[in-house]
């Protein structure tokens, strides 16, 4: 989030991208990311020449943008060398990226699964085992019985095929430029996979959208795009399921999702990531939102060994309203940095952010919001409310919001509060016979419940069953 | 920039300065080596988002503010029993010990860029020496600036269960005061844009107790950089009341280390801009010792174009077990062009805490202003009613009369303009 504060201020920006176009490269860089890499990758998936155009914009892009290393308290991003990461995106167009057996996962990641009680030929779904697992049998369920009302949800690779005039309108043009930041630059050069949901007018989605098992399907699963566009009072809900800690021999994670919620539509995108601890997750998410249009974030951050996040909301509409709810959990040698991002440019807007994290053994949590009320933004409305949960003292928690309000009439509440779990909480719990862990898990379960209820009835008890394997420090 | 600054200033001109105050040879040193950092040295960090620097200190032009050599202030010093309250020259004569020690080992001189300049340049100084087991009245300070640059260097120490109320004022020449260099023919120095730049280090023994209050109201063509800084021994405790009125731009910084177990410190704020007024208020506390309590409040209003930005930070350290630590910061916004950012930060590093920040800005109630109406008053006197009010829940932390009355009356004065 380091240049493009311009875009989220005025988002009517359809014609920076064109305008970007004749941008040169400063220098040329043999090693690192090439444009050969990317004519590979374009070539892979027998994309159209536009497609391939903003790829080689994003790299160059990329390659002029500095890592983002001035924030106060970041994560540390050091390790994070493009060139490294690089040689793994450039001669792997044919090879999968997850592991060929089962047995080749990670141990930590294999109990995860055992714990969570999934059955075995799922576990080898969801950690990405195995490529002749595809998808589309998901998407495929969901194409048939919404087909008929005009929905479209499916891969994003097959939307750049099948549904080009929307993809070449709505991707990485107007919500996330890949000019935004180092790391959207880079998911614009490499991106592959991810999801693609278009809602017409007038149609309700009454059914959460799951895109569970898009892992690896095209050997770059960390790099996967979401465009979900909906149109004119229609709803839907979307969950992404990264609720299984992805096994990967990349180290680094760097999603775009894109969302366009039309005048009165409502849009929800829920997510439980639970990366495995080996990886970088530094994604841009970020919504558009018309008049009397609605978003909703959900999301709960897990895993990951740095994860940088923050989704954000342009309320560009009169009346549009947002709402986010966090919850971020860092243990032992994670620093979770997340929080949300709000720009209220319309009157009569609202938003709300609620923030929950919990750290432990050592771990890392980071609140970092921005709520900015642009000028003319009158009667708009913004409430934020974050709290922390600490174990113990090895443990860090900040809190970072940041608010630039240009508008008079307006309502900005900020509250935060941290604070250690209760000993009488706990002491009280193992007087009526619960033994200290299962108290503490009872503390933590009540402390995010606020979260979990947002959450469809599966994924809340994946999320709390999560925490618990946390707990009990079996993921180490 | 830096580099500009610099040339406009010689190693001649910090000897005169050092030479003309009677200073030993390290304090000299010192200087000119805070001299020679300048140009290595950052401005104070101010807060960025995205494409964002919210206080723009860079695009200053140093070099036309600062004019070492022709400082000119009208000073009072109120000296109560049995402390005392020395001019720089005097102090160095008789505590140099005291100053050695203490000098910079609160604020480093080269911490910035401003802290720098500051050490280098100072002309005026003021010591508040408090011996073991003396309560002390009112320490009070005016300074009334009369140049086109004033750097001021400010020390108080306190010993053991020794106590002390400070109150600082500054304020500008009024007009009688340029008049008067008008007939001295030195119009020209004090026409047009200024800067004042004030560094406070107050050690706080143990047991002690230090109040510092203070109030600027320069006026609207003064850039103003203060930094105030107090470290608290076991059961000490340091608290701040920083009014800011006046001032084209201020950056103010007022921070307590809580380094002995069982300090405490309270940062009371009041701010209220109008016309094209920028403050960059920063109340930070950091908790290094155990069972530490600080509580930071800041109220402020904007009027016109006036722009705040507010930096709170409680920052609680690994050892600091048992730590209470509050902060809430409320802005009212009279208009539609002002602008009020804030960033109230929690860094937390010890579990054992009980921490709570808050903040919201708003706009005057329109409710209540209804209601005061629809009661006879008109409008104008229902809002600066409203607007005293909202200023009452920190002018109640002020502790001391005098400040809070003056306060309240500037705000008035204000108010009615």
């Amino acid at each position: 989030m380091s240049s493009d504060q311009d875009h989220l201020k005025e988002t009517d920006t359809e014609a920076r991208f064109e305008f970007k176009k004749e941008e040169k490269s400063a220098f040329q860089t043999e090693k690192g990311l090439t444009e050969e890499t990317i004519r590979l990758i374009s070539e892979d998936k027998d994309e159209p020449e536009w497609m391939y155009e903003r790829r080689l914009r994003a790299l160059k892009q990329f390659q002029q943008m500095p890592m983002p290393t001035d924030w106060p308290g970041q994560p540390d991003l050091s390790e994070v060398d493009i060139d490294e990461i690089v040689p793994y995106i450039r001669p792997d167009i044919e090879t999968r990226g997850g592991a060929d057996d089962w047995d080749e996962l990670p141990e930590e990641i294999q109990d995860t699964f055992e714990k969570l009680g999934i059955p075995e030929a799922e576990r080898k779904a969801l950690s990405g085992v195995g490529a002749q697992y595809e998808s589309e049998i998901v998407y495929q369920n969901m194409q048939e019985q919404w087909e008929e009302k005009g929905v479209i949800f499916c891969d994003m690779d097959k939307a750049v095929q099948e549904h080009e005039e929307l993809v070449k309108e709505y991707f990485m043009t107007k919500c996330v430029p890949p000019s935004d930041n180092k790391f959207a630059a880079l998911h614009g050069a490499v991106w592959s996979g991810g999801s693609f949901v278009y809602v017409p007018e007038d149609t309700t989605v009454n059914m959460p959208i799951q895109a569970y098992f898009r892992m690896n399907s095209e050997g770059m699963g960390q790099f996967e795009h979401t465009l979900i566009i909906a149109e004119e009072n229609s709803e839907v809900h979307y969950i992404e399921g990264c609720s299984a800690p992805k096994y990967s021999a990349f180290n680094l994670h760097s999603g775009g999702v894109e969302v366009f919620v039309g005048e009165d539509a409502h849009v929800q995108y829920s997510t439980v990531q639970n990366w495995s601890k080996n990886t970088y997750n530094l994604n841009t998410k970020r919504a558009i939102v018309e008049a009397n249009g609605t978003m909703e974030w959900v999301s709960g951050s897990m895993g990951s060994k740095a994860t940088m996040l923050y989704p954000a909301t342009i309320l560009k509409g009169r009346g549009a309203t947002d709402n986010h709810i966090t919850i971020a959990f860092a243990g032992e040698g994670q620093n979770i940095d997340t929080g949300a991002k709000v720009y209220h440019n319309a009157p009569d807007t609202k938003s709300t952010i609620e923030s929950k994290s919990i750290s432990k053994d050592g771990g890392r949590t980071n609140y970092r919001g921005l709520v900015h009320i642009a000028d003319g933004a009158e009667n708009s409305s913004t409430s934020v409310e974050c709290d922390a949960l600490m174990f113990d003292n090895e443990s860090t928690s900040d809190t970072m919001p940041y608010m630039e309000i240009q508008e008079s009439k307006v309502d900005v509440a900020h509250e935060a509060t941290v604070g250690k779990i209760g000993d009488e909480d706990v002491f009280y719990l193992q007087s009526r016979g619960l033994d200290d862990d299962d108290a503490k898990q009872m503390i933590v379960a009540g402390f995010i419940e606020p979260i979990t209820e947002e959450l469809p009835i599966e994924y809340a008890v994946e999320l709390n069953r999560l925490i618990e394997l946390e707990m009990e420090g079996s993921l180490g | 920039m830096s580099t500009q600054v610099h040339a406009n200033l010689t190693r001649d001109q910090v000897e005169q300065i050092s030479a003309e105050l009677d200073e030993p040879e390290w304090l000299l040193e010192t200087r000119l080596s805070a001299l020679d950092a300048l140009d290595n040295l950052d401005m104070p960090s101010v807060i960025q988002t995205p494409g964002r620097t919210w206080t723009n200190l860079t695009d200053l032009d140093f070099e036309g503010f600062v004019d070492p050599l022709n400082a000119a202030q009208d000073k009072e010093r109120e000296q109560p029993d049995g402390v005392e309250v020395l001019e720089w020259s005097e102090a160095v004569a008789e505590h140099g010990d005291l100053i050695e020690e203490q000098f910079g080992s609160v604020v480093d001189p080269e911490e910035n860029f401003l802290t720098a300049l500051s050490t280098a340049l100072f002309t005026d100084g003021t010591v508040v020496y408090v011996p073991e087991g003396v309560d002390a009245e009112d320490v009070k300070i005016r300074t009334t600036m009369n140049s086109r640059s004033l750097f001021n260097y400010t020390l108080v120490v306190t010993e053991k269960n020794a106590s002390v109320t400070i109150l600082e004022r500054q304020s500008t020449g009024g007009s009688e005061a340029r008049s008067a260099s008008d007939a001295s023919g030195e119009a020209a120095s004090v026409e047009g844009e200024r800067y004042y730049s004030g560094i406070v280090e107050v050690a706080a023994g143990e047991n002690s107790h230090v109040q510092y209050g203070s109030l600027q109201n320069l006026d609207e063509e003064t850039y103003n950089y203060t930094l105030k800084r107090g470290t608290a021994d076991t059961y000490a405790t340091v608290n701040w009341i920083e009014g800011n009125m006046g001032s084209r731009l201020t950056k103010s910084e007022v921070e307590t280390t809580l380094d002995g177990d069982g300090s405490e410190s309270h940062i009371v704020g009041a701010f209220f801009g109008h016309h094209d007024q920028h403050f960059d208020i920063n109340s930070r506390v950091w908790h290094r010792a155990e069972h530490t309590t600080a509580d930071l409040v800041t109220r402020g209003v904007l009027a016109d174009r006036a722009r705040s930005v507010y930096e709170g930070v409680q920052d609680v350290g690994r050892d600091a077990w048992n730590t209470s630590s509050y902060q809430r910061e409320n802005t009212l916004m009279l208009s539609d062009d002002s602008e009020a950012d804030a960033s109230p930060k929690l860094i937390i590093n010890n579990h054992d805490t009980e921490a709570s920040h808050s903040a919201t800005v708003g706009q005057v109630d329109a409710q209540d202003l209804f209601y005061m109406t629809s009661r006879g008053v008109d409008p104008r006197s229902a809002r600066n009613m409203l607007v005293e009010g909202f200023f009452v829940p920190v002018l109640d932390e002020v502790a001391v009369d005098e400040l809070r009355d003056d306060i309240e009356e500037l705000v008035a004065e204000r108010l009615r303009e």
